[in-house]
């Protein structure tokens, strides 16, 4: 259970409902200054921040067939991404990954708990970049509280100016860096560094630089606590045997403090030692010992900072771990159940769906319009349609297109081989007439295949039905 | 019942999330749907609007976008609070209710 339960259901017990003032939910937000931490833990996190924002600030300078690799190019209404081109109407495969990406979530948080919080998600990764400045500048824990305790000084003025400094600078620089995947990385550096941006980028490189800054450098928990949708619906992945963050009441209960050389059994004490360090650790500035709460976000300080207290005392480790409900009430965690292989079949099979649809692409399209204002007519004695023809290029090259009719015996274009060319990205219309004899319709309305195919490349190829309409029979 | 009716209070930074932050990325995602159905350039023809540029138009139609989602949100928040007679009677009100 967590809290935001557990102070539903404290509160409807009450008989006089008065304002729980006290709940962390509903307290007043303190600054919370996070320890700093090192162990496992803290190098997997430093090692995902690295990477991630690594592969954030690095993409946009990678080069592919002598343009950016990744651009998403709305100027030109065109998304790169390595070989691959996405035009405005491919917008379902967009869809897609977005589906994947959720339902990706959905699965790691069943299996591993809170996993993309406490490692990936771009708040974690920022805030954690923000709080290495911080400490660099203003220094540990205790320094840090002391100077916001301090009247100003000019040292104080001296220590927040360059740590607020530092953090605009690289907010902007991310800002900067958020729009390098919209316009060209390079052609933005080189207007930047002649102060000739535009007044939209200019515009975005501020909101993004600004929303950096106030995230990680002010919000900062109550963003996960208050803003963030998936803190909120994540409980209802979690079962008794999702991975989750638990300090071990069993073992660690009663708590206090003791002499390192006393047997805490003789004294009646649990192998917690009360010293708060997992509190003073944790980033979102809960108490771990209270139980699984919806604002721990899964970043494991508190295992590491509690495995370096438990090696001092020469106690084993694990006291705060990565563990299950199942677990900890004595059970075995299984890893196959129902929730994970639903999950996962949903995932394995959209991602094999995604994969085909995408081997499937074909760079042009097709879409037929029947003429609205003449149902049919006839011409040289025979039954004539008119259609306009909507040819879309996807290729990065002008290609020249075939055209051809079927579906019905005899049908023939009134005027044959029309020219269909279009440059890469363009929308052709090309209005057409189609003839069939009166004799081969076998309704007032038969479907009639119309495809087109590129001169140069015939796997360039793509079909669309449309209905023929003649006379009621 | 909401957990609201108990203590009267929903703390500000929810409040400010629920009206912008939710929003927020509901207009990005109108944004981008309309966006790739119409081409800004398409709608210069029947909109009598200064000349801008793609991205201004992207820019302006998220903006815009965001505003519409965000009043309705701003007056969904509003509404959510019981009318001040209501209020006054219960104790309820948006700010903390004294402890005494």
């Amino acid at each position: 259970m967590n809290r935001y339960d557990s102070s539903l259901q404290s509160s409807t017990s009450s008989a006089t409902p008065t304002p729980s003032t006290e709940d962390a939910l509903y307290e007043k937000s303190h600054k919370i200054y996070p320890r700093e931490v090192h162990g496992l833990f803290a190098t997997a996190r430093v090692a995902a921040a690295t990477i991630l924002l690594g592969i954030f600030y690095l993409l946009p300078w990678v080069q592919w067939d002598g343009r950016q690799a990744v651009l998403f190019d709305l100027p030109a209404r065109k998304f790169y991404l390595f070989g691959l081109t996405l035009w405005p109407q491919d917008f379902l495969y967009l869809t897609f990954l977005l589906m994947l990406a959720a339902y990706a979530l959905f699965f790691f948080t069943a299996l591993a708990g809170r996993l993309w919080c406490g490692y990936a998600c771009p708040q974690t990764v920022w805030t954690e970049s923000f709080l290495w400045i911080e400490r660099k500048i203003e220094g540990t824990r205790q320094q840090q509280m002391k100077l916001d305790r301090a009247p100003m000084s000019l040292r104080k003025f001296r220590l927040k100016a360059t740590k607020h400094a530092i953090w605009i600078a690289f907010s902007l620089f991310t800002g900067f860096m958020f729009v390098s995947y919209f316009t060209p990385a390079r052609e933005l550096a080189v207007r930047l560094a002649g102060f000739a941006l535009g007044p939209w980028e200019t515009f975005w490189l501020f909101f993004y630089g600004f929303a950096t800054y106030g995230n990680a450098g002010f919000m900062r928990e109550q963003v996960c606590k208050y803003m963030c949708p998936y803190a909120r619906f994540q409980s209802a992945m979690f079962d008794n045997d999702t991975l989750v963050i638990s300090y071990d009441t069993k073992r660690g209960d009663p708590r206090g403090s003791r002499r390192s050389n006393v047997d805490p059994k003789q004294q009646g004490l649990g192998d917690c030692i009360n010293c708060t360090m997992c509190v003073q650790v944790c980033p979102t500035g809960i108490d771990i010992r209270d139980g699984l709460q919806y604002d721990c976000i899964g970043c494991a300080a508190c295992i590491d900072v509690c495995d370096d207290v438990m090696d001092k005392m020469n106690y084993p480790r694990g006291l705060i771990r990565y563990t299950t409900q199942h677990e900890l009430e004595g059970g075995k965690t299984q890893v196959f159940r129902p929730r994970i292989l639903v999950y996962g079949a949903i995932l394995i099979a959209l991602c094999g769906l995604f994969a085909w649809r995408l081997s499937q692409r074909v760079a042009v399209g097709l879409d037929v319009l029947h003429d609205r204002n003449q149902l049919y007519r006839e011409a040289a004695g025979k039954i004539e349609n008119v259609y306009l023809l909507k040819v879309i290029n996807k290729d990065d090259a002008t290609h020249r297109y075939t055209l051809a009719v079927g579906g019905i015996d005899g049908i023939a274009l009134a005027e044959p081989n029309p020219v269909i060319e279009a440059a890469s990205g363009a929308v052709v219309s090309v209005p057409i007439a189609v003839r069939a004899a009166e004799s081969a319709l076998p309704s007032s309305s038969t479907p009639v295949q119309f495809s087109i195919t590129a001169e140069d490349d015939p796997t360039l190829t793509v079909s669309t039905e449309a209905k023929f309409l003649g006379p009621a029979k | 019942m909401p957990l609201w009716d108990k203590t009267g209070w929903i703390p500000a930074p929810q409040r400010v999330a629920a009206v912008l932050w939710i929003t927020f990325l509901m207009a990005g995602i109108a944004t981008g749907a309309f966006f790739s159905a119409i081409d800004p350039q398409e709608l210069k023809y029947c909109v009598s609007f200064p000349e801008v540029s793609r991205l201004g138009a992207y820019t302006i139609g998220f903006l815009l976008f965001w505003l519409l989602s965000a009043s309705s949100a701003l007056i969904a928040v509003f509404f959510v609070y019981p009318a001040p007679p209501a209020a006054a009677a219960s104790g309820l009100s948006d700010q903390p209710a004294d402890p005494r």
